[in-house]
């Protein structure tokens, strides 16, 4: 099983630095520069010389990508052009937003779509099947920053009971501690600022996670009705349990391990899902910091985030191969 | 007895609760949806508008523009002078103290401009704050000398709402990095209250303040809150989740007008819209430029896609604008039959091809506006096509001079000195390549002057030139439109930056 970690996890490292340098060939081989774009409409060619000369842009390609590799090893992506900061720090100031938004878009999704996609399997070409389906149809073909705005018309500006957008209200949350806002309140008893982080996160965890709502309820009624059609499911009909029983016990629980694996894989995809439903909400997380990072040409910063959002996915990849070889040894070999 | 006790204590709990909100409705709150980001602890760290303004408020300002006298008026700086050409004086208000107490001294303006401004390297506003300034020194605890490497008679327009000036105490006791994000020292009628990098920005009223005591009605707590998004912030002040909604989009213009609460405050805004043209051919003939110029009818795209919300510009600047000349000639009117002939006596008779681009989002409605000059240059014998690069590559190519023909804004246009200077002098920048002596000379002339009514001369026979050869045809400066909620009584200001201290809020 140690063999098996090690040359998953050295299999890693050829990923990472493949993504590292297509991430800073892409954005150095983009138009425009971060120089014109940060230093204002007045600047001239003497300010733009220096500046180019103070952040590293006036060396060879390959001299700034060693020494970004370089630093990168030992966890330094440098200091953000805009930002004036470490890349690690203002990246570990907005990641909290993010992962917060993502858990709670996993949630709703989740407690939605497998009573549905359970359903709808359990009853197919009933009209809650057609009407689960429908739905997860709608999930997965509606663009979020399409959705993201009707949701904010509908239930911020029309129905008026739910804030358009932000994180939080100002005052009511106390001092931050984890940076995750729920959890801060919740630890400080302070249940006015868990009802205002509740009401903030809702509009945007609801637009990102309905298209993985679409994706998990499809994926959940599939293996419903694989595992309804399995001997065992008839064995247990036939030992005369009722139908509820059957479903939610035997054919749930099995039709289940496929659902997980999803909704691990999903996690990645939420992450990346967020840079547009945290600029459409004003959400401070790290994929509105990518949208600014990247307007600014922000180089240092952009590969930050993209390597960021690289190494939770390679580490969520990592972790489910490692779970596979746990439950099933063959997979070792 | 019974009774009287239950009343007692009924009618002091109505008094404790109506006690408990009138304190609170003492304390006036507005929240400002604006659309650009606050992303730094730096206050020298960004160089956008909305930052200049905010800074220059918590920290002075320095001096500011007035544009109902179309003049520069004193602030923390309250007057000034020059020794001579190169060299200014600026006499500072003894009664601007930071949070600390202390009061706010010429070391402190010195160390502002010097060592942050111009000697930091994490500095983005030298060439927008100090362009010229070598050198500033105390000569007394309020008397401040700045030197220029030449004569530079707009210094004003560069120092006035822009230079933040903070604490060289804070700074020499903390470091830069600690100062700035926990000890952030102002000597402005508002303190620094909190910052959430990306959401908003909170400021604090000072009401000891010499400006807060002038104006008690000014909100005492003000929410910066970033909602790029339009429909955001209509949505949220609809709700009276904001109460100022910075650039309404026209086409939103009656949603906010229905509602009983709120209204729309237009103003003219001096940011001035241009399309530009780099004379290479076909735009090597100036015939060729100022066909252009007389193909486009500006009137009826404020008319209709504008909704009214622009005032025509008959040259580069326009009314409250440093140096605006209402009988600047010659005029270029919408007459395509011209447009024509000016075209077939350029050697063009069958047309010509040009490709116009133009940012998206950046300006109010610039996508839909130049989609509809393309068929206006086609009836005039052009044969013209819309292309549409993301900003940062436009913005790249435009300031490397390799944009032949472009939609473009100018903002902070209050004197038009420096955005003449980077367009159409032919050794400032390359964004258009228009090269011109004797506009040159002209440029250079109102810069050394410091005679105001010479000054304003030399501007308006520059800008006649321009509008005569047409480097670009100066299009309209738009009307920003904001939202208020009645509660609020406040005059937008047309550089777009916000000064909290001129709003009244009923309480």
């Amino acid at each position: 099983m140690t063999n098996y970690f090690a040359r998953r996890l050295a299999g890693t490292v050829p990923v990472l630095l493949l993504i590292s340098l297509l991430v800073f060939l892409l954005i150095h081989a983009a138009p425009g520069d971060p120089t014109l774009l940060l230093l204002g409409e007045e600047t001239n060619a003497a300010e733009v010389a220096k500046a180019k000369e103070r952040w590293g842009l006036d060396q060879p390609l390959y001299v700034q990508y060693l020494k970004f590799l370089k630093s990168a090893a030992a966890g330094d992506f440098g200091r953000s052009f805009k930002y004036t900061e470490p890349v690690a720090r203002v990246i570990m100031t907005r990641l909290p937003a993010t992962i917060e938004l993502a858990i709670f878009a996993i949630i709703i999704a989740t407690l939605l779509a497998i009573p549905l996609g359970v359903w709808a399997g359990a009853k197919p070409n009933s009209w809650i099947d057609n009407l689960g389906t429908s739905f997860g149809l709608f999930g997965i073909s509606m663009p979020s920053f399409w959705l993201a705005i009707m949701l904010i018309l509908l239930l911020a500006g029309v129905l008026n009971i739910l804030p358009t957008s932000g994180r939080s209200t100002y005052g009511i949350a106390g001092p931050e501690q984890t940076g995750f806002y729920i959890l801060d309140s919740i630890l400080q008893k302070n249940w006015r600022a868990v009802w205002d982080a509740l009401t903030h996160i809702f509009l945007p965890a609801l637009a990102l996670g309905v298209n993985m709502l679409g994706i998990l309820m499809r994926v959940t009624r599939s293996s419903i009705l694989e595992v309804m059609t399995e001997d065992y499911i008839q064995t247990a009909r036939a030992k005369g349990l009722r139908e509820n029983r059957v479903i939610w016990r035997h054919v749930t629980r099995n039709a289940l391990i496929p659902v997980i694996t999803v909704v691990g894989l999903e996690l990645g995809t939420l992450l990346s899902g967020s840079i547009i439903v945290e600029t459409v909400f004003a959400w401070p997380g790290s994929g509105s910091l990518l949208i600014t990072a990247l307007n600014a040409r922000d180089y240092p910063l952009v590969t930050g985030v993209v390597m960021t959002y690289t190494l939770a996915f390679v580490s969520i990849n990592l972790i489910i191969d490692v779970l596979y070889a746990v439950v099933d040894p063959r997979i070792r070999y | 007895m019974r009774t009287i006790r239950m009343f007692m204590i009924t009618f002091a709990a109505v008094a404790l609760t109506l006690c408990g909100n009138s304190h609170v409705a003492a304390q006036t709150r507005i929240s400002i949806g604006v659309t650009e980001t606050m992303e730094t602890y730096n206050p020298y760290g960004d160089s956008v508008s909305l930052l200049y303004g905010i800074y220059s408020e918590v920290t002075g300002p320095f001096c500011t523009y007035n544009y109902a006298k179309g003049d520069f008026e004193g602030r923390l700086a309250e007057r000034w002078k020059n020794e001579n050409p190169t060299t200014w004086v600026f006499y500072l208000s003894r009664n601007y103290r930071f949070n600390d107490g202390s009061t706010v001294t010429a070391d402190d303006v010195v160390h502002s401009l010097m060592n942050r401004v111009i000697g930091d390297p994490q500095s983005k506003q030298k060439a927008s704050v100090a362009p010229s300034v070598t050198k500033a020194e105390a000569i007394d605890k309020f008397t401040v000398r700045i030197h220029t490497d030449k004569p530079t008679a707009p210094l004003l327009s560069f120092l006035c709402d822009r230079l933040i000036v903070t604490s060289k105490a804070a700074f020499d006791k903390y470091g830069r990095e600690v100062a700035d994000k926990e000890h952030m020292m102002g000597g402005g009628p508002y303190q620094l209250k909190e910052i959430i990098p990306g959401q908003r920005l909170v400021l604090q009223k000072r009401k000891d303040h010499p400006e807060a005591k002038k104006n008690p009605r000014a909100p005492d707590e003000v929410v910066y809150r970033v909602m790029r998004e339009p429909e955001q912030r209509i949505t949220a002040l609809l709700n009276d989740e904001i109460q100022i909604a910075q650039f309404v989009p026209p086409h939103m213009r009656q949603r906010v007008e229905k509602s009983k609460n709120l209204k729309i405050t237009p103003v003219d805004s001096v940011e001035i819209m241009f399309l530009a043209m780099q004379p290479k051919p076909p735009f090597d003939k100036k015939e060729v430029r100022q066909a252009v110029c007389h193909a486009i009818n500006r009137d009826q795209l404020i008319a209709t896609l504008l909704e009214g919300s622009a005032s025509r510009l008959d040259g580069p600047i326009g009314p409250g604008q440093y140096g605006y000349d209402p009988n600047l000639k010659p005029k270029m009117n919408y007459d395509p039959e011209k447009a024509k002939k000016l075209l077939a006596q350029a050697g063009y008779p069958n047309g010509v091809d040009v490709e116009l681009q133009t940012p998206v989002g950046r300006y109010t409605l610039d996508k839909q506006l130049t989609e509809a000059m393309i068929p206006m240059l086609n009836a005039a014998g052009f044969r013209a096509r819309l292309l549409t690069p993301e900003w940062a590559t436009l913005w790249a190519n435009v300031q490397k001079g390799t944009t032949p023909f472009y939609y473009m804004g100018r903002g902070s246009v209050q004197d038009p000195s420096a955005a003449l200077h980077q367009y159409f002098h032919s050794r400032e920048t390359p964004r258009i390549g228009y090269s011109n002596p004797k506009l040159d000379e002209l440029l250079d002339k109102e810069q050394q002057e410091f005679d105001p009514k010479k000054r304003r001369q030399y501007l308006s026979q520059a800008m006649s030139i321009l509008t005569e050869e047409a480097p670009a045809c100066f299009m309209w400066r738009h009307k920003l439109l904001w939202g208020l909620n009645n509660r609020v009584d406040y005059k937008p200001l047309p550089d777009a930056r916000i000064y909290a201290i001129d709003m009244a809020v009923k309480r």
